[in-house]
């Protein structure tokens, strides 16, 4: 009689029922380990929801956009939008890279002690510091101007300052209880706003001026004349807040993959986004008016546009996602600020003060409060100088900040290469070698245009030092870091060394310092009894 | 035991609420847990990884329960992933414990839309007496600058690295030598415990960095 498969099973020879068990067991991949941490950890969509909310597309397609058509006065904003997502696209190639062989990568300037060496870290952090303060200072103008428009429309007149204090209060209370919008509010609102844009440009595109769509503003022509090579600072702007996302390298479920599919992921949502949107409105204007139009209109110029074609309560949600997008923006903002400056203060660059975070709810409180009392500062300068806040307050702070993060990315993009000389590390050419290389040089070409027609970007004069202050000042600000580093590395060399380590500080000091284990660890079970 | 003196201190006694962010105490209690079994001669830590010195369950069903876990999943070694994998149900587990020895009792408390969660606190004034004293108890031994045992130098160096010094020492910011002795009291630990409160310190770091709950 042959044994067959149910004999087998009948019979239970070779007791298979407990064989399969123990074959069973390698086979379940993740354990329950890995699978418990992993259940409580991000996927790709809540990350790039983080980068996008960062980057807050709403505030840019209605202020950014609107404003640079506005105040540049140059066509080619659509066809900036998608040039800089390409840039960043071929940066965050090595950008990611680098980023799964830091632990704890913070921020900018950790990538660039890394690559680069401390001292230029330092130089980095201290270029970042007004370089964030600055965009988030000029999003109160924005917030203030538009708020202001809004309650106008409604029969209330209340100036742009006090609409501007009414946010810094919210923002203020917010950043030292450290609520953050986080996870699902701030999704809903990112899901609104992205459908809202995408209602909008739908009408906007099936409502062209004189009946024919025109792909003029999308031709890549007008890229080759350095004047508009300069507006791929402002489109900059718009994208800052993407390179977040690998703060959540430790959070992520899969940080190989996920990090790096949710940050290009953010990088070409929010160019396409706001590429698609800036066509639009030259689609519907006719791209030989939408520079008058967008002059006349400002704020509101995607509102008057779909105004005529859609029922007025989807352009009254239009309007409440913007000042919701705008404070999202405003807080992400400052949060990101007081982080930064904590983990300089955690890391002994500035004073330890500032690496105190309140217990239970972890907010860094120097941070925050110092961010706020600037912000009240120069806005309430503003208002007593009694200048225009969307051209002086909006459209130059967040220039200026722009191209402070824009020297941050070429510096960045510059420690990568340095990064993957020393050592390749696994990654391939392409990751290594070639998309840092080519972004380092796309780059270096829009630091060049943006610093040679700086004072156009301002709108000032010929002759105004405005044209040149600004560059030189970050420049000053950078070597001021270098001097600091130099001073840290002779008067306090151990605080020196851990730059640039984030929390992991104690950790790498002592497994660095500490003499080899003088025998290796026991294996399992050595001292176990056998049962 | 460790974990007990540090969830009584890291708690509430009136409301039972955490008195640092969850996820810095789950991280504390973890970092507590591990120790014990340290302490027990368990486990050892090296260089980041923990490894088995004795499979001998210990006593505390808790701690039977994390040994029997640690032998069973010998390809994860690294503190870190522990202390994240303990730490996230750490303040259950380690509040349960505390109802089998009386110390709290759980409470339900519904929530706005109806979601409920328990909390384990003190409930009679004799408990609630008890949990205090945890944290006077080692107030009392930093200002009088007494000999403190193994335990309680872990215990103070995990309450330092968390960030519950200004808790526990509360009222007695006129007494220097005792906010002194805090960096010391990780440093003549044994390089084991050390390391754990090391990484427990990093771990807490970049959870707050992130600042997600």
């Amino acid at each position: 009689m042959t044994s067959g498969r149910h004999a087998l099973r009948h019979n239970n020879q070779d007791q298979w029922a407990g064989r399969l068990l123990m074959d069973r067991k390698p086979a379940i991949e993740p354990d329950i380990i890995t699978r418990a941490l992993a259940s409580n950890r991000m996927g790709v969509a809540s990350v790039v929801f983080f980068g996008v909310a960062g980057a807050a597309p709403l505030t840019v397609i209605i202020g950014s956009i609107s404003a640079i058509y506005a105040i540049q006065g140059s066509t080619a904003v659509p066809v900036a939008y998608l040039v800089v997502a390409g840039i960043l696209s071929l940066f965050t190639v090595g950008f990611v890279a680098m980023s799964r062989h830091i632990v704890n990568s913070g921020a900018f300037y950790s990538y660039i002690s890394h690559g680069l060496g401390r001292v230029v870290g330092v130089g980095a952090a201290f270029v970042a510091l007004p370089a964030y303060s600055l965009m988030q200072i000029g999003l109160f103008g924005l917030f203030g101007s538009a708020a202001s428009g809004i309650l106008g429309a409604m029969g209330l007149q209340v100036s742009w300052y006090a609409c501007a204090l009414v946010a810094w209060v919210l923002v203020t209370v917010l950043g030292v209880l450290w609520v953050d919008l986080s996870g699902k509010v701030l999704a809903v609102l990112l899901v609104a706003e992205i459908s809202i844009v995408l209602l909008y440009d739908l009408v906007m595109v099936a409502n062209p001026a004189g009946g024919s769509i025109s792909f003029e503003t999308l031709s890549p022509a007008p890229m080759v004349t350095p004047v508009v090579g300069s507006l791929l600072v402002l489109a900059i702007a718009g994208f800052v807040g993407f390179e977040a996302t690998v703060v959540l390298s430790e959070e992520a479920r899969d940080p190989k993959r996920t990090i790096a599919r949710a940050t290009h992921l953010a990088v070409i949502l929010a160019g396409l986004l706001c590429g698609v949107s800036a066509w639009a409105m030259s689609v519907t204007t006719g791209p030989d008016k939408i520079l008058s139009v967008a002059a006349e209109h400002q704020t509101d110029l995607v509102f008057t546009l779909v105004g005529p074609h859609l029922p007025a309560v989807l352009v009254d949600i239009g309007y409440v996602l913007f000042m919701t997008s705008v404070f999202a923006a405003l807080l992400a903002f400052h949060a990101a600020v007081s982080r930064y400056q904590f983990s300089l203060g955690r890391e002994g660059v500035l004073p330890s003060a500032w690496g105190y975070t309140h217990p239970r709810t972890g907010a860094p409180l120097l941070g925050s409060i110092t961010q706020s009392v600037l912000a009240l500062g120069v806005i309430s300068a503003y208002a007593w100088a009694g200048a225009e806040p969307l051209l002086y307050l909006f459209a130059w702070l967040t220039t200026i900040g722009g191209l402070g993060v824009l020297v941050l990315m070429w510096a960045a993009s510059a420690s990568v290469i340095a990064f993957f000389q020393q050592h390749r590390r696994g990654e391939n050419l392409w990751r290594a070698y070639v998309a840092p290389f080519l972004a380092f040089l796309l780059l270096s070409i829009v630091l060049a245009a943006t610093i040679i027609g700086f004072g156009d970007l301002l709108q000032v004069p010929a002759g105004s030092p405005f044209r040149w202050v600004f560059p030189v000042a970050y420049l000053g600000i950078a070597a001021l870091g270098f001097g600091w580093a130099l001073i840290m590395r002779t008067v306090r060399p151990e605080v020196y060394a851990a730059i640039g380590r984030g929390a992991d500080v104690r950790v790498t000091a002592l497994v660095e310092n500490d003499f080899p284990p003088p025998l290796p660890p026991t294996p399992v079970g050595t001292h176990g009894y056998r049962y | 035991m460790l974990a007990d003196q540090y969830y009584l201190i890291a708690h509430e006694d009136r409301t039972g609420r955490s008195r640092l962010h969850p996820r810095a105490t789950g991280l504390g209690l973890a970092a507590a847990l591990l120790a014990e079994l340290v302490l027990e001669g368990r486990i050892g830590v090296t260089d980041g990884d923990l490894f088995i010195v004795d499979r001998h369950p210990p006593r505390d069903a808790l701690g039977h329960d994390i040994l029997d876990l640690l032998v069973a999943q010998p390809q994860h070694r690294d503190v870190r992933t522990w202390l994240a994998f303990l730490s996230q149900d750490a303040a259950l587990r380690v509040g349960e414990r505390l109802v089998r020895l009386g110390a709290v009792e759980p409470v339900t408390r519904r929530r706005m839309l109806g979601t409920s969660h328990t909390l384990y606190m003190p409930n009679s004034a004799q408990q609630r007496n008890a949990a205090a004293w945890a944290s006077t108890r080692l107030a009392n031994l930093l200002v009088r600058g007494m000999e403190l045992s193994i335990v309680d130098r872990m215990l103070v160096s995990l309450v330092s690295a968390t960030g519950l010094t200004r808790h526990v020492l509360y009222g007695f910011e006129n007494y220097p030598h005792a906010f002194q002795f805090l960096p010391n009291a990780a440093a003549s630990l044994p390089s084991d415990l050390r390391e754990i409160v090391d990484y427990t310190e990093a771990s807490i770091g970049s959870v707050v960095t992130v600042g997600r709950r």
